[in-house]
């Protein structure tokens, strides 16, 4: 409405300017009219919009508004170098070597998205409201007051309430094998541990648990023979006992094989086999098997006739009371004659004495030999591990050409087995099972 | 038959096992947890004497523990975590199951574990029980330390062990304690003493090794587990008895740079050592002075004095020396060893940290090689083969530098673990040895004297017949028990030694007894004796091959210098 007012007003001072020509001419030419303006009371308010002219100050207000649409800015504010160039001439078209080269075919930004870009220089106003906050002071008061208190160590009421809620037990328990674990003085008297520190008698660990299953040291030290460069004599020894494993092995080997191997005596020759075809068929060999039979005949069993035999029972009884009558007798007469028989009596003791004192030494022998053995635990018995040792033409001289032999790990695993820690035990193998298969037979389903 | 006779099998020894199966189903664990178990808390299966009534009259196999056992075995905390574990593993596979990653991820975060620290105290109530079982902790820590970082065992174990081993080794070094070194083709033993006890333990080389298969690897995890908890343990107690702060800390330039624990060991054996307090010399007990003949006294304190000078001595024993190892040795070994006896060692910057001075430094006193040629640039140190530091080591002195020189053939590596008996063979390189070791000078070699022109052959022979003969007597010597000959001066009064004379009335005393036996004892006593001199004949036989070998060699060498 503003403007349609500014238009008509501009129309209205336009046509009264000397010398306007208008399309419908002026009948009456009043002449008094040329040359008269109207006198208008600009003290009024309704006045000073009506016929006042800005149209000057709004054409130069537009003008700038224009130049800081168009370029940004004030062209009186700009460098000479934003404005002008100096024309050399043509100049052939470089390719920027920065610039991508020939892309695709559609990817030229569409019309409609580079008309509905803005095309003014003039940045868009900043929203204030954003950024207003209504209590942005109270707000870094209260911080700062927070950050002191953190300062000094005191914790917010809400961490606090959190951490007495906190159960001592339910925290992330370290694990144990964490490389950068901590440790501690274990055996410091006054230190419990956190699990178990002091069980009652009842459960407290078995004095047997403490001995040691085997008397073998943990480490044993390879023969002087293994060593990476070793001399001629243990080298040699090494070889032979490695050599005679091998030559038991051999041995057991062959009496197996010796054992199993047919005899000579009972391949079937072909005596043997005529004789097993004739068998039972030969009529004087029957003859004398019928007679055999019927001489087995009588087999007689004793019968049983109580009252015949009391006066026998009462002669045997009197015989057994006369027999043990004459023991006693006669053991009387020995115990008093022992008395005489001290001196071989005695040797006899001694004799015996010896015997056992023999058979208790031979015992805890074998009982100490049987603490260095390792045990038959369980079902497999304890294989030997092989011995490391390098052939003459496989030992190097040096160091660097070294090849290490046998596998630490597998050292340490016999080693555990040889100490009856732990039970000698194979891999567990992969056994198919097929699943059963019911199938009726054919007579059963042809029946209905 | 009656309702009070004793039935079999109800008392004795059929009630004091159980079979591993029935143990498993009383505990209710499964078989690998059970295993697990007893491995951990130190249960092991029993034999029992007499297996048949154990086994309520069947001879099958089967494994016995002792039911006392289990039945403790039923108060540990642990199996509460075992079976809590079993639960975790079933939830989160339902949860993957089902797809439900919300849930799976909030179980992983509550993971259940368990802690050995109790099961410690329980099997070693005092440290020097733990101290006595760590010779297998620290092998089995030392092999895991040098698995390949592949998913097959966890990657933090094996970080665990390689930081328990080195900080081990800087106990060690710190004490100089190490003893003995034996480089086997299995691996490298050592052999140190740490409060009063001897322990020795096994590393392997630093080389690839492929892994055999019949070895159950959740066994051997297991054992490391529990031991990689007592080696801890143990470290923290030996670092505190030296007044060393635990765990070890490292100081470097590089700041915020990511190390592994492979690479801290350099530099805790390098870059730890300047900052630790002075060496403390482990609190010796004084002699205490017993009761009897002063004689006696006298001569066990001067044994006493001269044992604890020589070990001083063998402590320092390469103090002051400079040494560098070259790109192809086993450095972790050799600097462990060097650095146990005072040296200085270092390497080339490029091979791993922690290296001090370059191969150009003027002051290296020592370059260990081991190739077959070098250039050599420098003329003030010695070039050697590592196995001279091993076998210093071992002889407890500086040997002579000459038989271990670049190209040179080395001259076998002794075992340190042996100790020859009176009347065993002692092969003619340890004579040499136990020669060097009292200060005679070392016997010409015949192979320098080959170097001759033919005209010098028949000295050649001479002088072998020579050397033979004094090896042979030597030898018989050895064998026969007696001391090196002793040189007598004609003329001279000595004193007469009461020793001696005790001694040699003694053995006359002796022999007239044996003169004086029954004839049935005598052939009982030669019997015996026959017994007893094997080894002595026995030891003869190996010199006579060793002199046969020699000979072969030397006639090999001849034939080829008259081609």
């Amino acid at each position: 409405a503003r403007n349609m007012a500014a238009a008509r007003r501009h129309k209205r001072v336009a046509a009264s300017q000397p010398g306007f020509l208008r399309l419908k001419p002026d009948l009456d030419h009043s002449a008094s009219r040329i040359g008269h303006k109207k006198r208008v009371n600009k003290n009024k308010k309704k006045n000073w919009n009506k016929y006042s002219d800005i149209q000057d100050v709004e054409e130069f207000l537009e003008d700038v508004r224009l130049q800081e649409r168009a370029t940004g800015g004030l062209l009186s504010d700009k460098s000479d170098d934003g404005l002008f160039f100096v024309d050399v001439g043509e100049q052939k078209v470089r390719p920027d070597p920065g610039a991508v080269e020939k892309k695709g075919k559609g990817l030229k930004p569409l019309r409609i998205d580079l008309i509905l870009q803005p095309d003014s220089q003039v940045p868009p106003p900043k929203d204030i409201l954003a950024y207003q906050q209504p209590n942005a002071r109270k707000l870094r008061l209260m911080a700062q007051k927070a950050e002191k208190l953190a300062a000094m160590g005191v914790l917010p009421r809400r961490e606090r309430l959190l951490q007495r809620r906190r159960i001592p037990g339910s925290e992330k328990p370290v694990a144990n094998n964490d490389p950068a674990r901590a440790f501690y003085d274990l055996w410091r008297p006054d230190q419990g541990c956190d699990v178990f520190s002091d069980p009652p008698p009842r459960w407290q660990r078995p004095e047997k648990l403490n001995v040691k299953p085997s008397l073998l040291p943990a480490v044993e030290v390879a023969a002087p023979g293994a060593s990476y460069n070793p001399d001629f004599t243990s080298h040699q020894a090494l070889l032979l006992e490695a050599h005679e494993t091998e030559v038991a092995k051999l041995k057991a080997e062959e009496k197996l094989a010796r054992q199993l191997a047919v005899r000579k005596e009972d391949l079937a020759t072909e005596e043997s086999v005529f004789r097993e075809q004739v068998e039972g068929l030969i009529e004087e060999e029957e003859e004398k098997l019928e007679a055999e039979e019927d001489d087995e005949g009588t087999a007689v069993g004793p019968t049983a006739q109580t009252e015949k035999k009391t006066e026998k029972q009462r002669k045997r009884e009197k015989a057994d009371r006369v027999k043990l009558q004459k023991k006693a007798e006669r053991k009387a007469i020995d115990s008093r004659q022992q008395l005489f028989q001290l001196r071989t009596i005695s040797a006899e003791l001694r004799r015996r004495e010896q015997q056992t004192s023999v058979r208790r030494t031979r015992r805890k022998d074998q009982q100490e030999r049987e603490k260095v053995q390792p045990r038959r635990l369980g079902k497999l018995r304890f294989q030997a591990p092989d011995l490391d040792v390098q052939l003459s033409d496989e030992l190097s001289g040096s160091l660097r050409t070294l090849k290490p032999e046998g596998s630490i790990l597998k050292d340490r695993f016999k080693s555990l087995q040889k100490r009856n820690l732990i039970e000698p035990r194979e891999r567990a193998k992969f056994k198919r099972k097929f699943k059963v298969k019911y199938v009726e037979k054919r007579e059963f389903r042809e029946i209905q | 038959m009656g309702g009070l006779q004793k039935k079999k099998y109800e008392s004795g020894s059929a009630t004091n096992y159980i079979s591993r199966n029935k143990a498993r189903k009383k505990l209710s664990l499964s078989l690998a947890d059970f295993r697990r178990l007893c491995i951990l808390k130190g249960i092991y299966p029993h034999e029992p004497k007499h297996k048949k009534k154990v086994n309520k009259g069947s001879t099958a196999q089967r494994t016995f523990y002792l039911l006392k056992d289990i039945r403790f075995l039923m108060h540990e905390p642990i199996v509460g975590k075992f079976r809590e574990y079993k639960i975790f593993v079933r939830k989160l596979r339902k949860a993957y199951g089902k797809a439900e990653w919300g849930t799976a991820e909030k179980l992983r975060g509550n993971k259940p574990g368990y802690k050995l620290d109790h099961i410690i105290k329980e099997r070693y109530p005092t440290f020097i029980d733990a101290l006595r079982d760590v010779d297998d902790a620290l092998s089995m820590c030392f092999l895991f330390s040098t698995f390949p970082r592949t998913g097959k065992c966890h990657v933090q174990t094996i970080e665990l062990c390689r930081r328990l081993s080195v900080e081990w080794m800087n106990y060690i070094i710190t004490l100089r304690s190490l003893r003995k070194v034996f480089l086997s083709i299995k691996g490298i033993y050592y052999q140190a003493e740490v409060l009063g006890q001897i322990i020795t333990w096994l590393v392997p080389y630093q080389f690839a090794h492929d892994h055999p298969t019949d070895v159950d690897y959740r066994v051997m995890a297991t054992f490391t587990e529990l031991y990689t908890t007592l080696l801890g343990f143990i470290n923290f107690r030996l670092y505190q008895t030296l007044n060393l702060v635990y765990p070890p800390k490292v100081t470097h330039s590089q700041p915020a740079v990511m190390l592994h624990f492979d690479l801290l060991s350099d530099y805790l054996t390098s870059a730890l050592l300047p900052f630790l307090p002075p060496r403390f010399a482990e609190p010796r007990w004084p002699p205490v002075p017993r009761p009897g003949g002063l004689q006696e006294d006298g001569e066990k304190l001067a044994e006493r004095l001269k044992a604890r000078q020589d070990q001083d001595r063998q402590e320092k024993l390469f103090e002051g020396l400079k040494f560098f190892l070259n790109r192809e040795v086993p450095r972790e070994s050799l600097a462990f060893v060097l650095r146990c006896f005072g040296a200085q060692v270092s390497w080339d910057k490029s091979l791993c940290i922690g290296s001090t001075y370059d191969v150009t430094d003027e002051t290296i006193t020592h370059h260990v090689v081991d190739r077959p040629s070098l250039e050599k640039q420098y003329i003030n140190r010695y070039y050697v083969q590592p196995q001279w530091v091993y076998d210093c080591v071992n002889a407890r002195m500086l040997l002579p530098v000459e038989d271990y020189f670049v190209g040179v053939t080395l001259p076998p590596h002794l075992s340190p673990f042996v100790e020859e008996k009176e009347g065993d063979y002692v092969p003619p390189e340890k004579l040499k040895l136990l020669a060097l070791q009292k200060g005679e000078r070392p016997e010409q070699e015949e192979e320098e004297e080959e170097e001759d022109n033919d005209d010098s052959e028949e000295e050649e022979d001479e002088d072998q017949s020579d050397d033979e003969d004094e090896l042979k007597g030597m030898e018989e010597k050895q064998a026969l028990g007696k001391a090196s000959s002793v040189k007598v001066t004609p003329g001279e009064a000595k004193p007469v030694n009461r020793q001696r004379a005790e001694q040699e009335a003694k053995a006359e005393e002796k022999r007239l007894a044996v003169m004086m036996m029954k004839k049935r004892d005598k052939y009982l006593y030669d019997k015996i004796m026959f017994g007893k001199k094997r080894s002595v004949r026995e030891a003869n036989k190996m010199s006579a091959k060793r002199k046969a070998l020699d000979e072969a060699s030397k006639a090999n060498k001849k034939k080829k210098l008259k081609k």
